[in-house]
């Protein structure tokens, strides 16, 4: 029938018209996996038998991405050509995927979001993911949400993915570490949040339940955002607080909860483990090794989730024991006796007999002798080791590692190949290593290592061919700047397998707020951070009580400069647009709150106004300075009423211009500055009664003001009043302000 | 062949498919089969071939990608293997024609062997008017000529079927269902809830829908009995035993029905099922004839119940518990086949069979060849 033919086509057509970009981050930035990542990018470090990379494009291609762009920087090669020999290059795969390779400088997804904008190839809203992903959500909604909010609101240029999690997780599960625990030591108990959060949105809700999925759906402007703000680094922890916390940029960021589905990030060896266990425990459905498997190899399921391949390659002896939750690639052989228990095993490996394997992540083509012990431990390609070796729990064995027999690896040990330096007798092929990341960082530990090799592989049996790496401590930490809260040593601890933690016990983990501004339950504007500490700072600055006291250096200088600004403004008639970013501009210099920058605006106009004689004149004048300047306190930043009447009450209180305060005031209001609701609310405040002040002749000019606000608002009590029994016009009403007022 | 344009755009349409099925975007065995047939109609028509075994191939070679991406829909494998023995008998109607008309010996043997031939005899009548060449060398394209329309029209007969299964299948309701009939079923299955419904034009009767967790289809399937006039109670499945000793008849949809009689069906089809047993309640089971699949064995296969994500049964919201107990979510049931009394499809008039004769009817539905395609 060709008219079912033909709507098929024309839907494929409305697709490619707004084709869905993502791009995918395929560095880590960190080296937490470190020593397997020094061989091979992060991304292509086999979960369950299936690069990292494969798991990711296989989320977003089943949430209709149709074209990936795929930023590499360390092994780029490698990724590169993974890429070009997976089926994802086929042609029918329906995914159109371009490698980036950046420069080296690139030092954190920042700098890989400036460099997605140098290149220019985002040409609408995108999906941004990181390379290890592993997600069966469905991105689609979340990216038609975002565009339905497109439509309405410009300025929403980001939606995050966040999961309802467990609630009260105050105990670590294996997702508790799904989202980022930004400083999970030492344990954060305050969140602290704006107030001008509070005050714009009425109904703020607060959730540390929150799984951050790392998935966004970006606005094309993000990137041309990351180029701006050149020091912005982390999309969460820089751009999003940036973002959210400056009020010059005015975006907004909106969060979409989903409630089910599965998405998280194998940061650090600790999710790693959670994450092989979840898809082993079929969380990830319908991304399970025998369904929709992102893999070479095709598995069976047998009862208690235990995957062999379909080829029948798999030799078990009929005296092993398979345990639960185990994946066992092709062509493995398994011999008598032996154990293997909630693990992974990778292709064409041996394990001895009588080994016993429980929480081990090992790779392909590894053999182990019998009799050994290996415990919560990742095993990288192509290790040997000797018979009766013990690797204890958190233990990492990079690609190519030799063990000798009866080797003895003490928790949280790393061993990698033996590396030989350039200038040392025998020249390796592993100078190619000096590709791997963060070289000059780790230099330093390397060469310590390598005086200290003796003392530190004494571990190690006969025939050994490794290289051990020291052990991590507290005081040393080989940190780049801006990641040092992240991953100081016992937040590392936190993100380790195998480790449990016993001497630290985190209370309660970094958490996410998210706030409704209305009803509808979407969250929006998500409040990403709690631990910025120049934020807490703005907020309770500005939380002090307003009064003129003690002021510094610094500020006091900003009250003239904005005097000056302000007074070139009003002689030279510059446009309120001008003013507003000069002071903007003024503001961020000297960096000082909002507040301050509001009442040097309200004190300059109320100075500025003429004095005549008069109360009919008066009301002209100040009508007159208003009407043209008055916008300006709205202007410089967020609209805040309240605030300018308290302002205003408390600078005409202190001021000889004492008597204008009803005619300002009144002008204000009929030029919707201020909102008749923000009168009544100021009038409320305990402020603005001269609470807490001590001055006696400020508390009885405060105390006349707040009488002539009541007045103000008994005239419009009446005037509602009237309204309701005659419809009486607007202009009566503004002259019973004036009336009441002048009086 | 394989750089044919055309050819070329009836693989990506099969790559689709395939892709779609895989990552579960095209579900339930209805939607499954209706999409298959679509991708066959697809390729056919821009097929090229020159001889019945070029074109056999073609269509095997589809499915055999599409089984391979989504082993657990097993109507893609039959729609497929219908549609091959479509293809042969119009073949052997068309080159044969009347001259071998002499299958007519009823023989035991014959019977099990070819299933029956009373269909086969009864459109060879009809057919004998195409003139087949196959690989003429002079006009290669003769035999697809000849014989393609005739391809698509068997496909869209098998598209009719699958758009009018649930009404053919109702037709016997009235005789099956009585008045103050208690009636129980499990989740939600469109063929049996149009069962239902037609049979409520004729018979008052009451339905009791069990929830099925956790797909909790029952809830859908509650909601739209009651708004078409049916009195209706939903219960939780764990009830399903204790109301059991009240219920006249179970009837039960199906997902696939296997040759020795049993099936597959969500997920409280077995729990239903034993109830009834241990209270000799008769169970009927409603199923499209593109359910019968030709394979038996299938129970042996652990996987073949299709495991879906555990969050169903057990949610992240329980915290702790998650990481100590191993939750298995089972899509599927396999029903055996001596718990099921008797099926009720659109294939005869009277549409009922009694599983120990389920092989004979999917014999004569499918040819023994494609069994394994």
């Amino acid at each position: 029938m060709p008219s079912k033919s033909s709507a098929n086509k024309g839907s494929v057509d409305d697709e490619t018209d707004q084709l869905l970009q993502a791009v995918i981050l395929a560095d880590s930035f960190n080296k937490r996996f470190k020593p397997l990542t020094t061989d091979r990018p992060k991304c292509l470090l086999p979960i369950c038998n299936a690069p990292l990379l494969d798991w990711t494009l296989e989320g977003l291609a089943l949430a209709g991405v149709q074209e990936v762009f795929v930023i590499c920087r360390s092994h780029a090669e490698q990724v590169k050509a993974t890429i070009q020999h997976s089926r994802w290059s086929h042609p029918s795969s329906g995914l159109k995927i371009v490698p980036v390779m950046t420069a080296k400088e690139t030092f954190s997804p920042g700098d890989a979001m400036r460099d997605i904008y140098t290149h220019g190839i985002i040409t609408s809203d995108f999906v941004l993911v990181s390379g290890d992903l592993v997600s069966n959500i469905r991105i689609d909604e979340v990216v038609r949400a975002h565009k339905e909010r497109r439509k309405t609101n410009k300025d929403a240029i980001m939606t995050m993915v966040v999961k309802e999690s467990p609630k009260g997780d105050s105990a670590i599960t294996s997702e508790c570490l799904h989202y980022e625990p930004v400083t999970g030591y030492p344990p954060k108990r305050i969140a602290k949040i704006p107030r001008g959060v509070l005050e714009n949105h009425p109904n703020v809700e607060i959730r540390n339940d929150l799984i951050d999925c790392s998935i966004d759906v970006c606005a094309v402007e993000v990137p041309s955002l990351f180029q701006d703000n050149f020091d912005y680094g982390d999309i969460r922890r820089d751009f999003v607080h940036g973002v959210l916390t400056s009020d010059l940029l005015m975006k907004n960021i909106y969060c979409h909860i989903v409630k089910e589905g599965y998405a998280s990030r194998v940061q650090d060896t600790r999710s790693y483990d959670a994450i092989s266990k979840d898809i082993l425990s079929r969380w990830t459905f319908p991304l399970v090794p025998d369904d929709n498997y992102p893999g070479e190899h095709a598995y069976d399921h047998l009862r208690g989730n235990r995957y062999v391949p379909k080829d029948n390659s798999v030799i078990l002896s009929r005296t092993c024991k398979i345990g639960n939750n185990t994946l066992i690639g092709p062509s493995t052989r398994i011999h008598d006796e032996a154990q293997v228990i909630v693990s992974t095993i990778g292709a064409r490996c041996s394990i001895g007999a009588g080994t016993a394997l429980r929480n081990a992540y090992i790779f392909d083509d590894v053999t182990i002798g019998p009799s050994c012990v290996l415990e919560s431990c990742i095993v990288g390609a192509g290790v040997q080791i000797g018979e009766g070796s013990r690797i204890d729990r958190g233990s990492l064995i990079g690609d190519g590692v030799k063990l000798g027999p009866g080797t003895v690896l003490k928790s949280f040990e790393r061993v990698s190949k033996q590396r030989q330096k350039s200038n040392s007798m025998t020249i390796d092929e592993s100078l190619e290593d000096e590709n791997g990341d963060e070289v000059d960082a780790d230099d330093s530990e390397l060469e310590e290592a390598e005086q200290n090799q003796s003392t530190l592989s004494q571990g190690l049996g006969p025939d050994s061919e490794a290289f051990v790496w020291p052990r991590r401590s507290g005081q040393k930490c080989d940190e780049d700047v801006y990641e040092n809260e992240v991953e100081s040593f016992n937040n590392r601890r936190l993100m380790r397998l195998g480790d449990d933690f016993a001497d630290l016990i985190p209370a309660d983990h970094g958490s996410i707020t998210s706030e409704d501004e209305d009803d509808k339950g979407l969250g929006d504007e998500d409040e990403g951070d709690e631990d910025d500490d120049s934020f807490s700072q703005n907020a309770s600055v500005s939380a002090s009580a307003a009064a003129a006291g003690a002021v510094s250096a610094g500020e006091r200088e900003f009250q003239t400069e904005v005097g000056d600004t302000l007074d070139r403004a009003f002689l030279e008639g510059h446009s309120l647009e001008n003013a507003s970013v000069e002071l903007k501009t003024l503001r961020m210099a000297s960096n000082v709150p909002l507040r301050r920058v509001r009442e040097a605006v309200v004190a300059r106009i109320v100075e500025k106004i003429p004095l005549v004689e008069g109360a009919a004149p008066q009301r002209v004048e100040i009508k007159k300075w208003v009407d043209r300047w008055g916008d300006l306190i709205n202007l410089i930043g967020s609209v805040d009423g309240v605030e300018t009447v308290s302002i205003l009450q408390y600078h005409c209180a202190a001021s000889t211009r004492f008597h204008l305060f009803g005619q300002i005031l009144a002008a204000l209001y009929q030029n919707d500055i201020v909102e008749e609701d923000d009168i009544r609310n100021w009038h409320a405040l305990p402020e603005a009664k001269g609470e807490d002040v001590r001055n006696s002749d400020l508390l009885g000019n405060l105390q006349k003001i707040w009488i002539v606000g009541a007045r103000m608002i008994h005239e419009f009590n009446e005037q509602e009043s009237d309204d309701d029994d005659s419809d009486e016009d607007v202009q009566s009403s503004e002259d019973g302000d004036g009336r009441a007022t002048a009086a | 062949m394989a750089t044919d344009p055309q050819a070329a755009a009836g693989q990506r349409t099969v790559e689709a498919l395939a892709a779609k099925l895989r990552r579960r975007q095209v579900v339930g065995s209805r939607e499954s089969a209706l999409e298959t047939a679509l991708v066959l109609r697809q390729v056919v028509s821009k097929a090229r071939f020159q001889n019945i075994n070029q074109l056999v191939e073609i269509i095997r070679s589809v499915g055999r990608k599409l089984i391979e991406a989504q082993p657990k829909e097993h109507t893609v494998g039959n729609t497929v293997r219908r549609l091959l023995h479509h293809v042969r008998e119009e073949y052997d109607n068309a080159s044969k024609g009347e001259a071998t008309t002499s299958a007519n010996e009823f023989s035991i043997a014959n019977f099990v062997l070819q299933g029956q031939p009373r269909r086969q005899v009864a459109e060879k009548e009809a057919e004998s008017t195409l003139v087949l060449k196959e690989d003429d060398s002079d006009d290669p394209d003769s035999f697809s000529r000849t014989l393609k329309p005739v391809v698509m029209e068997a496909i869209q007969d098998i598209l009719d079927d699958l758009e009018t299964v649930y009404d053919n299948i109702a037709k016997s309701a009235r005789d099956h269902i009585h008045s103050d009939e208690i009636i129980l079923t499990v989740g939600r299955s469109k063929t049996v809830e149009t069962y239902l419904k037609s049979a409520a034009h004729y018979h008052k009767f009451t339905i009791i829908v069990a929830e099925s967790g956790p797909s909790y289809g029952g809830h859908d399937m509650a909601r739209s009995l009651s708004s078409a006039g049916i009195s209706t109670f939903l219960v939780p499945d764990s009830s399903i035993y204790a109301l059991m000793s009240r219920v006249s008849k179970v009837i039960l949809g199906a997902h696939a029905i296997l040759t020795n009689g049993g099936m597959f069906a969500i997920t409280g089809t077995l729990l239903a099922a034993t109830a009834a047993r241990a209270h000799s309640t008769p169970i009927m089971v409603c199923a499209g004839q593109f359910k019968l699949t030709p394979l038996w064995n299938l129970y042996h296969e652990y996987g073949a119940l299709d495991f879906a994500d555990p969050s169903g049964v057990l949610g992240f919201e329980e915290g702790d518990l998650v990481d100590k107990v191993d939750v298995v979510n089972p899509y599927y049931d396999f029903v055996r086949p001596d718990l099921v009394d008797v099926y009720v499809t659109n294939e005869y008039a009277s549409g009922i069979i009694p599983p120990p004769s389920m092989y004979r009817l999917i014999k004569e539905s499918y040819d023994d060849e494609d069994n394994e395609l």
